[in-house]
């Protein structure tokens, strides 16, 4: 899952203004190819989670935006993933291609036949074999393969995905929140994170997060990317309002430390009013992800083979 | 013309998208064009979301039943996640832009029109619980029988057959759960409305376009204001010899179901096998209800969505889904009959051009010769200006609708549609297209005179006289003390 935080941060780093713009269309275009493309037609078995799992309701709650933000930007704050990304990353030549791979591994993985998921997985490890440096800020060395940074890029999706889903998805109740983060470690161990490492309950994966801590920076690199990536300059002043409404979503979605270690103001709580505003932002959103070709039909094939396991 | 595209937009804002696109890469402006690439997203959003579905459900063949409940919305939180968070409203723009996007094939047109059949029905329990909740029994008590089956998607809901206790066939309108208090709820987000039709329609008047959207769509969910007004036409159509609207059963309509007769007949796309003669006459039946209601009743049924129609020959035609339906004063129709009058009967272009000033379609003073205003607006009467039989083609309804969004016009900068006649444009939009869609032939102007106010002709058609015997015998009926007919509002 270092592939995502590289992928995503992409975003961040064009510069010119009429760069951005092509950016972000093309990027819902091609996420959403990538997206129906990922969800199988003809899979030959229910692959790591299944149709009655916490993992493919949350893989179509409309909240994933939030969760997408929050969690490059919790993965961010660790120096090693951070300068991984900064690095090694190929987005300059095709930023867009990389994050549909990007998101089109997250889906494989989530929905796919294991078979499938698998052979992915495999990838990501061979690319991973060649993410090695020395950090700049730290003088520490790194490798995206180190099961350790692997494991604080899961645990900040997990995290992430169950906070958006919180706040701006549809209900979450304690014991999905378990059962999505216990789903989950298949999804770690795929990637190259031994089980026994990986926290398998909500209150586990809360430990983990708060020892990781210490470890914590908010470089330089963190600093500008996520920023741009929060603020993508160039964009229209209307759109730039909608993205707006994600990007307050996904502040107060961070919890206060990370909130912190980038400087924001702590801000105040949402009103309901407010929580749906952006629920309705990320609806708007979500709409157009499924009016891109494919998008309705990829989520039609999940909702029947969910529907079928509910009935049997 | 902006402002006539504004007031397209007021009726159904979404996909005036290719209309405004044009604008814009004529325009050139880097922040219209960087606008547009926003405006496609949002709009295939709604658009792109619509055509979809039933193409799937097209291409499963003879699954397509199994398909679509398999699918169905099973809770409420089925339908929360599939019309809430802004979708529903997003379906809404792009269900009523199906009538004003100029640059769609009918048959786009049409799926677009076909909104609703996009969303699944609700499963056989959701429907008994909103049925329970509604009429206080489930519906196997409330009715001596009760399909489950769902035979029709609605406007955000579905109809299913039933057998009241005293022997009447109905249809019963269910409306999805929750729905009315989610749409209301995303409507109320009026800085995410204006936002996006900023982004739809760059320059216009945005907070109008909000305005109006939202009482269309908050009219629309509660039934209670279309059963009133399908009872309305019903009333005023009883005996009609070729116009049928289904009588309401008052009790056992409420704000979320609506139960009516039930009525049978063959779909407007089967009428594509009729033969002529048989398409001119229901052609011609829709034309005189268009008319005999806008005359009569001032009333206006703005939705003539090709769905609300069921045929059973000789001209007869059933009207329903009363959901969108315009209510004119006298002083407001006056202008529309002097504009006719004053064109067509008195061939008096300067009185024309007084008659559009008055009601606000021209502005008094414009640089303009009035024969420039004429060659411009007469499309619009073609089809009455003259007697004796003509044929409305498909190309002719397309001329319509290219006028009515001809940016290039001269009189563009001069012209707007005043709001109260903006839902009228759907004759010209929706009500012509079908007829196109017929190539059908009459003597429109011969029909026309019989409606006329001003006018009054004797019957042009047989079908004119069997009208006027109903409206004899009805004049009479309501000169007696029982007069079953409301007043009009």
């Amino acid at each position: 899952m270092t592939l995502l935080l590289r992928a995503e941060v992409q975003v961040v780093a064009a510069d010119s203004n009429a760069g951005v713009s092509r950016l972000w269309s093309g990027l819902v275009e091609r996420s959403a190819a990538a997206y129906a493309s990922s969800v199988p037609e003809h899979p030959a078995d229910d692959g790591f989670f299944g149709p009655g799992s916490v993992t493919w309701r949350l893989s179509t709650d409309l909240s994933g935006p939030v969760a997408g933000l929050r969690s490059l930007m919790i993965q961010a704050l660790h120096p090693l993933a951070m300068a991984g990304v900064d690095q090694h990353s190929d987005w300059r030549s095709d930023p867009v291609g990389r994050l549909a791979a990007t998101s089109s591994y997250v889906t494989t993985v989530s929905v796919g036949d294991k078979s499938t998921a698998e052979r992915v997985s495999a990838r990501v490890r061979r690319i991973h074999e060649h993410v090695r440096g020395v950090d700049p800020v730290t003088g520490q060395p790194y490798a995206a393969g180190d099961p350790a940074l692997l494991l604080w890029v899961h645990a900040a999706l997990v995290d992430s995905t169950i906070a958006a889903a919180r706040l701006f998805g549809t209900r979450l109740s304690a014991a999905d929140a378990d059962r999505y983060v216990a789903e989950m470690v298949a999804a770690a161990e795929l990637v190259g994170v031994p089980a026994a490492m990986v926290p398998a309950r909500e209150a586990a994966l809360d430990r983990y997060l708060d020892s990781v801590r210490p470890e914590l920076r908010c470089t330089p690199a963190a600093r500008e990317s996520m920023g741009y990536l929060l603020d993508p300059p160039g964009l229209d002043p209307d759109v730039a309002e909608i993205w707006q409404d994600v990007r307050e979503g996904t502040v107060a979605a961070l919890p206060g430390w990370a909130r912190d270690m980038y400087g924001y103001e702590t801000p105040e709580p949402l009103t309901d009013g407010r929580r749906t505003e952006i629920r309705q932002a990320l609806g708007v959103l979500d709409t157009v992800f499924l009016g891109e070709p494919g998008v309705l039909e990829a989520r039609q094939r999940l909702a029947l083979r969910t529907r079928a396991a509910r009935v049997a | 013309m902006k402002k006539a595209l504004f007031a397209a937009l007021t009726i159904g804002a979404a996909a005036t998208a290719t209309v405004v696109a044009r604008r814009a890469r004529r325009v050139g402006g880097l922040r219209l064009n960087r606008g547009l690439a926003a405006l496609q997203l949002a709009l295939r959003g709604g658009a792109r979301y619509a055509g979809n579905a039933p193409r799937l459900f097209m291409l499963a063949g003879e699954n397509r039943q199994q398909l679509r409940n398999d699918l169905a919305l099973q809770t409420a939180e089925d339908v929360a996640s599939t019309l809430g968070a802004m979708k529903g409203v997003l379906m809404k723009l792009g269900q009523m832009a199906s009538y004003v996007d100029d640059s769609l094939p009918p048959e786009a047109r049409r799926t677009l029109g076909r909104l609703q059949d996009s969303v699944p029905p609700m499963s056989a329990e959701l429907a008994t619980g909103v049925i329970t909740e509604e009429l206080g029994m489930p519906p196997e008590q409330v009715f001596a029988e009760w399909d489950p089956e769902p035979i029709a998607a609605a406007s955000i809901g579905q109809v299913h057959r039933a057998i009241t206790r005293d022997g009447r066939a109905v249809a019963v309108k269910v409306q999805y759960p929750g729905i009315a208090e989610t749409i209301a709820a995303d409507l109320g987000n009026v800085s995410l409305l204006r936002r996006m039709l900023r982004i739809i329609a760059p320059g216009q008047d945005v907070d109008s376009l909000v305005t109006e959207l939202r009482e269309r769509v908050v009219e629309e969910l509660d039934y209670r204001g279309e059963a009133d007004n399908q009872q309305l036409f019903a009333d005023f159509y009883d005996g009609h010899p070729t116009i049928g609207v289904p009588k309401i059963v008052r009790e056992l309509s409420t704000r979320r179901v609506v139960t009516s007769d039930l009525a049978t007949g063959a779909r407007f796309s089967e009428l594509a096998g009729w033969s002529q003669e048989e398409r001119n006459l229901a052609a011609e039946t829709i034309y005189r209800f268009v008319f005999r209601s806008l005359y009569d009743m001032r009333a206006f049924n703005g939705d003539p969505h090709p769905g609300n129609y069921l045929f059973h020959g000789g001209g007869k035609v059933t009207f329903l889904d009363f959901g969108l339906v315009k209510h004119f004063t006298a002083a407001e129709l006056r202008p529309l009959m002097d504009m006719a009058r004053d064109l067509c009967v008195e061939n008096d272009p300067e009185a024309f051009r007084r008659s559009l000033e008055e009601a606000g379609f021209v502005q008094p003073g414009a640089p303009l010769s009035t024969d420039v205003i004429v060659e411009h607006l007469a499309v619009f009467y073609d089809t009455i200006r003259k007697p004796g039989e003509l044929t409305i083609t498909g190309d002719y309804s397309s001329a319509v609708v290219r006028r009515f969004f001809d940016v290039r016009s001269p009189i563009a900068p001069y012209a707007q549609v005043p709001r109260s006649y903006v839902i009228l444009q759907r004759i010209n939009l929706g009500v012509f297209a079908l007829l196109g869609e017929l190539t059908a032939t009459a003597d429109w102007r011969g029909i026309a005179e019989e409606i006329w106010p001003f006018v009054q002709a004797p019957p042009s058609t047989p079908m004119g006289a069997a009208e006027a015997a109903w409206r004899g015998g009805r004049a009479q009926r309501l000169a007696g003390p029982a007069d079953p007919v409301r007043p009009l509002r």
